[in-house]
């Protein structure tokens, strides 16, 4: 029955096999929209955040995901700007898992925040001096940029484009797409760097304080690479995992290899200065305010393996691994160092968001632990069945990977 | 956020964020509306299917969009920008100026048929699998070559434009449909038409060109058509094949009049996309 809004010359499962896929995820989606009301409508006594554990989840989820969205802003960089034009069999996909991850990230924000209705506050009295509000600025732009971006996609589907006013429009769109996508990059450095620099100004809490280069602190650059270097993993992860649950060959295996190069490259560039930044901070920035490296990792399991784990499990070796044309010609290895790359920069946000509010600062602290509330880990399901939802249905109706039909025999 | 809300200073941080900001929302505003603004202009001086081909020719797979100069072996490889239109290529004027200086030039035999598709040499070739020949009155037939009449062989229906449409080059000549599968087939001429026939003549239009003088430089001839079907026979090969067994010799003899019917059980709507240059 729907079989008329499908690209030409690809095949999709049936409508019945669609819808049954989509149905867990609508349910999920929708227990994630009652838990959402009831924290609007209550308040965050719904959720197990208190005064001292003032991010917990959702601000993991939100920095997690819009790290990994940043595979988005990255390839719309590398293919409008720096003309890389082999990345154009995965662009479509990227702006969609974008806009998923911001979107998503926003609506959690949302929720986290509380009193939607004074939303505007923050554009209207804003704190300058906030890198919250640089956040909120950089966001609100970015998203709008991604869903500018996600039109012309959308104004290709094959019902949508024999509206003549919407394919001329779609055309004229992708002649100023590299406007879209310089600003994107200008946005993303920004909000990246200052999701960050938000942990590195914390001069209370010595595991997340870092010195300031010029007038931002390491963490606002370290954050700023490791997006770079997650965005095209995560991309790399995500085209493989469709692929293989379509059981359809999407790009050319020379794609994903360019992907993982470019993350690669990034990764290495990043643990480099991330070991360097981890070394000066506990041989001098941490001894400097009375803590030495093992006062981080005695509580409970923030032991030292996570550190471990972030820096060398996820970072060292998936550095190297992409680095290394052999492993990246083989599939297998080539997808465990993206998802390695990619755990380990979603481990870092977890730690900095977490272990840094975690641990205790001042002598009469103490090690808090928290576990989130039913309604904080629905609604982070939600996010990602709101995510797996719009792909699903990006997928199906949308050309997200023009050389699919290229590969896929008659 | 503004000089007149309460609280608002005038400092350097101040300045700098908010300038910076607005500056980014006012170049998303102003190229928004201005793509909006380029659409309507667009459509008032541009013509939807000129539109609608550059579109579709730059979303073609790079296999369909092989330079002529690559069908005839000059360039090992080369990809058509130029939506097939030579007439504009300044690298076809460059490769025809060198030929005409070059004494040997690549031999031209004429071939009347080519793995058994005809290709008759009065006769000019586009992209999209139709042909056109001109008569003595000055007008232009328009058919289906053949090897897009055995891809089709008896089409469910055809709708053709009535006498008096303008045809659009690269624009929808007529519709055919088969199964499920409804085909564009794309003008090779600008003109009007002046008569449909039903192809069991041979032929599906007689138009007169717009032009005074008509251009045909876009089109293949038949040496060149029959270096293009050879490629196109070997697409058909590669899309009917379940890509399992690898490269095969070629049995010999002579294709069939009615593909359909030796392959039923394949994607032809896909087949049809790939070889009509549809999108």
């Amino acid at each position: 029955m729907d079989k008329r809004f499908i690209a030409r010359g690809v095949t999709r499962t049936s409508q019945k096999n669609f819808f049954l896929w989509l149905l867990p995820w609508i349910v999920l989606l929708i227990v994630g929209i009652y838990a959402a009301y009831l924290c609007l409508a209550k308040g965050l006594n719904q959720t197990n955040m208190d005064n001292r554990f003032a991010f917990g989840l959702w601000i993991y989820l939100d920095l997690s995901v819009i790290a990994l969205g940043a595979g988005a802003f990255f390839t719309g960089f590398l293919l409008y700007i720096m003309k890389r034009k082999e990345l154009k069999a995965v662009i479509n996909s990227a702006v969609v898992l974008g806009l998923i991850c911001y979107s998503g990230a926003v609506a959690a924000l949302m929720v986290d925040v509380g009193q939607p209705l004074r939303a505007w506050f923050t554009f209207w009295y804003p704190n300058v001096h906030s890198m919250l509000t640089e956040v909120t600025f950089c966001l609100t732009c970015y998203l709008t940029v991604l869903a500018i971006e996600y039109i012309p996609i959308l104004l290709k589907n094959r019902q949508i484009k024999n509206i003549p006013s919407m394919l001329v429009f779609e055309y004229e769109l992708h002649k100023v797409m590299v406007v879209f996508a310089a600003v994107g990059t200008f946005l993303s450095l920004f909000h990246q760097g200052s999701l960050g620099g938000l942990y590195g100004v914390l001069t209370a809490r010595p595991f997340a304080y870092r010195p300031a280069i010029g007038i931002w602190p390491t963490t606002f650059f370290l954050f700023i690479v490791s997006a770079a270097a997650a965005g095209p993993s995560f991309i790399l992860v995500t085209t493989w995992f469709v692929s293989k649950i379509s059981k359809k060959k999407l790009v050319r295996p020379e794609v994903l290899q360019e992907l993982g190069k470019i993350s690669g490259v990034l990764l290495f560039i990043y643990i480099i200065f991330k070991s360097i930044d981890t070394f000066v901070w506990l041989h001098n920035i941490a001894p400097s305010l009375g803590f030495t490296a093992g006062d981080f990792y005695r509580y409970g399991s923030f032991g030292i393996w996570i550190l471990i784990v972030e820096v060398v499990v996820c970072g060292w070796l998936p550095a190297i691994m992409l680095l290394r044309k052999k492993v990246r010609s083989q599939t297998v290895w080539l997808v465990l160092a993206a998802t390695l790359a990619c755990a380990g920069i979603v481990l870092n946000r977890f730690v900095m968001t977490i272990q840094t509010l975690a641990l205790p600062t001042l002598p009469f602290d103490r090690y808090l632990t928290y576990t989130p509330s039913w309604q904080e880990i629905t609604m982070f399901l939600a996010v990602l069945a709101y995510g797996v939802l719009l792909y699903s249905c990006s997928f199906r109706y949308l050309t997200l990977f023009p050389q699919e039909r290229e590969l896929q025999s008659a | 956020m503004f000089p007149f809300i309460y609280g608002f200073q005038w400092n350097v941080g101040t300045v700098i964020f908010l300038g910076l900001f607005f500056f980014v929302a006012i170049i998303i505003g102003v190229t928004l509306i201005a793509s909006m603004l380029r659409t309507r202009r667009a459509m008032r001086t541009r013509s939807i299917d000129a539109i609608r081909w550059e579109i579709d020719f730059h979303d073609l797979p790079i296999s369909a969009r092989a330079c002529r100069h690559e069908l005839s072996g000059e360039l090992p490889q080369r990809t058509c920008d130029n939506g097939f239109d030579c007439r504009s290529c300044p690298f076809h004027a460059q490769c025809l100026a060198q030929q005409a200086t070059t004494p040997e030039t690549i031999s031209s035999p004429s071939f009347e048929t080519i793995y058994g598709f005809s290709l008759p040499s009065d006769r000019m070739y586009h992209r999209g699998h139709t042909w056109i020949k001109r008569e003595d009155d000055g007008t232009f037939t328009i058919g289906l070559d053949d090897f897009a009449q055995r891809l089709m062989s008896s089409p469910d229906s055809i709708e053709l434009p009535s006498v008096g449409t303008t045809l659009e080059l690269n624009g929808k000549a007529w519709n055919m449909k088969k199964g499920d599968s409804s085909l564009r087939i794309l003008s090779p001429l600008d003109g009007v038409v002046l008569a449909a026939g039903n192809g069991l003549e041979g032929w599906f239009l007689k138009i007169k060109p717009v032009a005074s003088i008509v251009n045909t430089n876009h089109l293949l001839n038949a040496h060149e058509a029959a270096l293009w079907i050879r490629r196109e026979f070997d697409r058909l090969q590669n899309l009917l094949s379940d890509h399992t067994l690898g490269a095969t010799l070629a049995d010999g003899g002579t294709p069939i009049p009615d593909f359909i019917a030796a392959y039923p059980d394949k994607n032809w709507d896909k087949i049809y996309c790939d070889l009509f240059l549809e999108v």
